[in-house]
């Protein structure tokens, strides 16, 4: 009995199992377009190609954007990193085997922005396929070193962890082609690995460069008693501190390169008190100074990356600040030219073809560049989106636009969708430096808010792109003003006329910033101990702006009362007023109770627009080496906090961000993912819809019109979701049912929202269009795997409209109806096909019966198709279009008859042509054959051999009129009409004439076959009813 | 009784599911084959002749594919009485598309159809024996497939074609290929679903639905077996 009561009970839970459990895959076909830009794309940290005489498969990682790969020296990229970590510190190919590839996860340009990796991992498989293989706690990985004789061998230079100390960091080695990892060089929890080169000729002679440095959210230091050069003759057992010739200790980051020709020549770009270029010809033992112009001792921590010709030992390349080359072997230095367009400043990596050393690839802030003559020029490729945007906005327009800044590249706006698609060239930049928040002004379409980074804000007129600047003032008597790196710029969610800057104090303007009114006290905790910046970098100064601390950094006025103004702090204060600035009440201590450490960045806040008193916030606290994910809830005024909890989640929150009818349906950014619950909070789930598993979320927008998702990444440009409209209308008893057709909205007709222009985009990157017609949509418990999915549109009458092949995956599905009939059946012609076949007529407006069938079961729901009354396009003038395009459908129709008739007789013509014996009777099949042969060849083209020798007879001539009238949003024309009216008197004509002819010789024809015993009884009756009795 | 009953068939799907984790490539293999008709069977298949149409626009073109094991494949398509088709043997292949202007037929280049061929000309599945073949198989565990979670095998061929593979894990049909090709000195991709599985009479089970075959879905609505095919069939014709 108890068995049978366990059994029972695995029962029950299997059940409860069996209920849909809601996840990405539950929204289907709700994927995310990825707009771009390709015109400004992101930082890239490690180029690495396949050693051929082409040179055409290239492995490209980025900050933020994961691995590309292109097969074709870069006339197409593909990203292949999907599913992991977005941030790239370092790739390897194995040349002797290049299907294997390395990718260290954790970009290590260490700034302040810089994200996190979560180990190091590999492909067998040319990228195809990625295991993580170990690493897992360096959180930054600088280079991947494969021993050129074995391919077991492999070392990797981790510096390990930018916030905090940690004992993983250091130079690991694998013997066994990465399974198991050994710690060769550890110098201490504060120095890791910044650097590493073997010997080609002799691979056991390894060199490394360890590196001391440490970021505090407010400070940076690079330099201490742990950087130095160091080598190893013995393949990482025992290591020599490099020092003869060089500076004195304490070193900064080095860069070190050797000469792949000529391997005792060393090159170090060696950051101390006298930092510049050294070089050694003996393998390290003794250095001297060379080179120290500025590209060459610019910012060593974060331009580490110095490379020699693989042919040449004196060429050397130093791409940084600007892309500069030595042929001296680094005594001097000369600047690329901008000739073939502006090179984007700030490098970090280089490609060189060793096969071909003319040809190399630059990995820059703003993407990648090729050249082809060794340096001296460059090409931009336009096709890698991986901008690296801090915060999205749109507008109201039609088709609205997004708004975003960009990390070191600007602010800049484009369409959502565009004619032919979102192309290189719809992207406008409107304000330069790092850019942040671009806000459109919700009351005024030419105006839009931007800045530069530490709070240069502007107002930018949309129409010319001139910038007013109009950041705050200190007044006498206040402290000097404290403006964050990311300044918050935000608009009034009630009153949009307002508009709120904050530094230390938060500003608020009701003249687009003309003129300010200070609205609070400092709002940040003031703490003098964190406004060092000046003091900054360590060896080499380093204060622009990015350390600035205890500033504000999200702003948000209540959706329900323009009183109510929520403020959050770097420093881990969340203040908010219900008087219009007048009183504060800060909430910190009320956080921290429910678990979100003291000085946490306040990242986000969300003041609910259902209920004054809910607000939700997300905090970030990755700058004290904590990445948990925390995003909280108050339903009280910040009085009392609940901290989401999810296996789910990943990485440090960045943006919360309630749903504009849903109040349950909520969406988390984090630096690694996207996050969503339709139960208010209870379950979350990760979104996979074409969003990049680990992306760097920044900021969530949703559309008041389009309902889009709108996802500002950090790394993979903007990201758009269609219509999030299911993920509201999901309930749990919908998400049960096997199927589910969703609500209709009024369909309006049209013909599309934009033309295409008639060419195709000779490259860079294009996102596609949102549709224009309204989706089709029904959720599928499950894929289908048995019997069909298909949607019929009927009309009024019962007559289906048109019978559509339907998609059958798990989840939300949408499929577009294009409004029109099914197009007429025209007629054959043997060596053409018309068009006409697959043009049909818009339907007219009116009440039409949705039918989804699934296998065997059918759901149906009216479908109310519009006229656009906003169109120039009258309802009048759309029935005299819907009218002549039918009598042009019908014609077509009609000569398809008379054509299939004419072939039906030809072929019994031509079958009984041979079994005749009498020549008389012969004869008279060969002229009445002839005849249909010279009446067919009127009708339809008979002898068109080419493509570019065009035929065109009467069913070319019906289509011309046809195709013209079906995809204008106009009535005909007089001309159009007029023609109408001859085209079917020809078309009569073709009718009648074919009936003559029949009169004169089928009976004829007939009673001679019988006579000649090759017919029984009559079979060339008009048996397709092709040809009416006139 | 009947409940008990129930519930041990219950509990051993728990535990088949349980084992599941410890899939190899093989076992995969032999499901999908028994699933699809079963090896011994497979052998006897000597050609499959599929019709279905593709619908563009709500014009529907009617599709024809012919297979001849090891002999050839040819994929007939007509539209408004012209007829165009795409042809491969072991060592030769026509493409002929007058809708597109050709007038000819267009030989692939011999590259082309010596890596592709492994795939194209074997109708009883490319897994089928496929050491014997020269073909190498590999488990790669489990993929989301559109929302089912689908055991993926890659299949590298003997003239160097790889497939990645897809099966549902609840029937083992095979529900998506990914093909990737690099004749010709260019890396393509194609990307095939497959649904609306059905035995047909003769005890084989094939998809009544595939897409990647063309613009969107090809609804197949007839397929025969073993039926002689006349081999000139893989000649061109002009």
């Amino acid at each position: 009995m108890r068995k049978i009561v366990f059994l029972l009970s695995c029962i029950v839970s299997l059940q409860v199992f069996s209920q849909s459990k809601i996840t990405s895959a539950t929204f289907g076909m709700m994927e995310a377009r990825h707009l771009g830009p390709g015109t400004m794309s992101g930082r890239i940290s490690a180029i690495e190609g396949v050693n051929s005489e082409e040179g055409k498969t290239l492995y490209v990682g980025t900050a933020g954007g994961g691995v590309w790969k292109t097969t074709n020296a870069g006339a197409s990229f593909r990203s292949i990193f999907d599913k992991y970590c977005q941030s790239i510190g370092a790739i390897a190919i194995d040349q002797k085997n290049p299907k294997v590839v390395y990718v260290g996860t954790g970009e290590s340009n260490m700034r302040n922005s810089v994200s996190i990796g979560d180990g190091l991992y590999k492909s067998t498989d040319a990228g195809d396929n990625w295991t993580k293989i170990g690493l897992d706690s360096t959180e930054h990985i600088a280079k991947i070193a494969i021993d050129p004789k074995n391919s077991n061998t492999i070392y990797v230079a981790a510096p390990g962890p930018l916030w905090g100390d940690s004992k993983h960091r250091g130079l690991y080695k694998s013997t066994d082609a990465g399974k198991t990892w050994e710690k060769v060089l550890y110098i201490s929890e504060k120095a890791g690995c910044a650097d590493v080169a073997l010997d080609p000729s002799n691979p056991d002679i390894v060199y490394a460069t360890t590196w001391e440095f440490r970021r505090l959210p407010y400070l940076f230091n690079s330099g201490g008693a742990g950087s130095g050069i160091y080598k190893s003759t013995d393949a990482g057992k025992t290591w020599k501190e490099l020092k003869n010739g060089l500076p004195p200790k304490p070193f900064g980051r080095v860069a070190l390169a050797l000469a792949p020709s000529a391997p005792n020549n060393l090159l170090a770009i060696v950051e101390s008190q006298n930092t510049g270029l050294y070089i050694s010809a003996d393998g390290g033992e003794n250095w001297k100074q060379q080179s120290a112009t500025l590209n060459v001792i610019s910012r060593p921590f974060y331009f580490s990356t110095l490379v020699v010709d693989p042919k040449d030992a004196k060429r050397v390349y130093r791409p940084a600040f600007t892309f500069s080359y030595s042929t001296d072997g680094g005594y001097s230095f000369t600047d690329a030219s901008n000739e073939g367009g502006w090179v984007h400043s700030d490098h970090h990596a280089l490609w060189i073809n060793p096969n071909n050393t003319n040809h190399m690839y630059l990995g820059t802030d703003g993407g990648v560049y090729l050249s082809l003559d060794k340096g001296g020029t460059w090409i931009f490729l336009l096709n890698l989106p991986v901008g690296q945007f801090y915060h999205v906005a749109a507008d109201t327009k039609e088709p609205y636009n997004v708004y975003g800044g960009l990390q070191d590249n600007g602010s800049w706006v484009a369409p959502s969708s565009a004619p032919g698609g979102v192309r290189v060239g719809d992207w406008k930049a409107v304000y330069g430096g790092d850019g942040f928040w671009v806000v459109p002004d919700p009351s005024d379409p030419n105006i839009a808010y931007a800045e530069s980074q530490g709070g240069d804000v502007n107002r930018i007129d949309l129409r010319t792109i001139k910038s007013m600047s109009i950041k705050p003032e200190q007044k006498e008597g206040e402290d000097k003003l404290r403006w964050n790196w990311n300044t918050p710029i935000a608009v009034g969610a009630k009153n949009t006329k307002n508009l709120y800057v904050g530094a230390q104090y938060l500003y608020k303007s009701t003249d687009q910033g003309r003129n300010w009114t200070r609205i609070s006290p400092d709002l940040s905790t003031n703490d003098k101990k964190k406004q060092e910046q000046e003091n900054s970098g360590g060896l080499s100064a380093d204060n622009t702006s990015a350390e600035n601390h205890c500033t504000i950094f999200a702003i948000s006025e209540s959706p329900l009362d323009e009183n109510i103004i929520w403020a959050g702090t770097d420093d881990g204060n969340l203040q908010y007023t219900t008087d219009g600035g007048k009183t504060w009440t800060n909430v910190s201590k009320n956080i921290a109770v429910a678990g979100v450490p003291a000085q946490t960045w306040v990242s986000s806040i969300e003041p609910s627009r259902f209920d004054k008193n809910v607000v939700y916030a997300s905090f970030d606290n990755h700058m004290y080496g904590d990445h948990k994910t925390y995003v909280g809830k108050s339903s009280d005024m910040g009085k009392t906090w609940t901290v989401f909890k999810s296996d789910e989640f990943s990485g440090f929150a960045h943006k919360v961000k309630e749903d504009l009818k849903n109040k349950d349906l909520l969406f988390i950014g984090t630096e690694m993912g996207l996050f969503a619950t339709v139960d208010g909070g209870e379950s979350w789930f990760r979104m996979k819809n074409n969003v990049p598993w680990y992306a760097l979320v920044r900021d969530i927008q949703i559309h008041p019109v389009t309902n889009d998702l709108i996802i500002g990444t950090h790394g993979r440009g903007i990201l758009v979701v269609d219509d999030i409209s299911p993920m509201r209308n999901l309930t749990k008893d919908i998400v049960d049912k096997d199927v589910f057709l969703f609500p209709n909205k009024l369909m309006v007709l049209t013909t599309g929202r934009f033309g295409d222009g008639g060419f195709p985009s000779t490259g860079g990157w294009v996102a596609g269009n949102a549709p224009s017609i309204e989706p089709i949509q029904y959720y599928l418990k499950e894929r289908v795997n048995s019997g069909d999915v298909k949607i019929e549109i009927t009309d009024a009458n019962g007559k289906v409209v048109q019978s559509i092949p339907a998609t059958k995956r798990k989840g939300v599905n949408k499929i577009s109806w294009n409004q029109r009939i099914t197009p007429p059946k025209v007629a054959v012609s043997g060596t053409k096909i018309d068009q006409g076949g697959f043009i049909a007529p818009q339907v007219l407006p009116g009440e039409y019966t949705l039918k989804l069938k699934v296998g065997n079961n059918e759901y149906t729901q009216k479908l109310q198709v519009v006229h656009d009354d906003k169109s120039a396009f009258t309802l009048a003038d759309r029935n005299v279009q819907y009218d002549a395009a039918m009598k042009l459908f019908r014609m077509h129709e009609q000569l398809a008859k008379v054509v299939a008739d004419i072939n039906d007789k030809q072929k019994m013509l031509k079958d009984n042509m041979e079994k005749v014996k009498n020549a008389k009777v012969k004869k008279q099949l060969q002229e009445y054959n002839d005849k249909l042969e010279t009446l067919r060849g009127e009708l339809v083209p008979t002898k068109q051999k080419s493509i570019f020798a065009d035929e065109t007879r009467l069913r070319e001539d019906i289509t011309q009129v046809y195709a013209r009238i079906c995809f204008t949003e106009a009535a005909p024309n007089n001309l159009q009409l007029d023609r109408i009216k001859f085209l079917q008197d020809k078309v009569n004509k073709a009718d009648t004439d074919n009936t003559v002819l029949a009169k004169q010789y089928e009976e004829k024809i007939k009673s001679a076959l019988v006579k000649e015993g090759v017919m029984e009884k009559p079979k060339v009756e008009n048996k397709t009813g092709g040809a009416p009795v006139p | 009784m009947k409940q008990l009953k129930m519930a041990w068939l219950f509990t051993a799907t728990l535990m088949v599911s349980v084992f599941s984790f410890a899939q190899t490539a093989d076992e995969v293999i032999d499901k999908h084959l028994a699933a699809i008709g079963g090896k011994e069977k497979l052998l006897t298949l000597s050609s499959v002749v599929m019709e279905g149409t593709l619908t563009v626009q709500g014009m529907e073109i009617p599709v024809k594919l012919t297979q001849v094991h090891n002999k050839g494949q040819r994929v007939d398509i007509s539209a408004m009485g012209m007829n165009g088709y795409i042809i491969q043997t072991a060592t030769e292949g026509w493409t002929y598309m007058p809708f597109q202007g050709q007038t000819k037929a267009e030989a692939t280049p011999a590259e082309v159809v010596k890596e592709t061929s492994d795939a194209q000309i074997d109708a009883q599945s490319i897994l089928l024996n496929y050491k014997d073949k020269g073909h190498a198989v590999e488990f790669l565990g489990k993929e989301d497939v559109e929302g089912t979670e689908c055991f993926k095998l890659k299949v590298t061929m003997k003239n160097g074609l790889v497939q990645t593979l897809f099966f549902d894990p609840s029937t083992y049909f095979n529900i998506k290929t990914i093909t990737k090709s690099k004749a010709s000195g260019q890396e393509v991709e194609q990307t095939q679903t497959y649904s609306n599985f059905k035995k047909v009479d003769e005890g084989f089970t094939f998809p009544f639905a595939m897409t990647g075959f063309g613009p969107g879905e090809l609804v197949i609505t007839k397929v025969e077996v073993n039926k002689p095919v006349d081999e000139s069939l893989f000649k061109p014709s002009n």
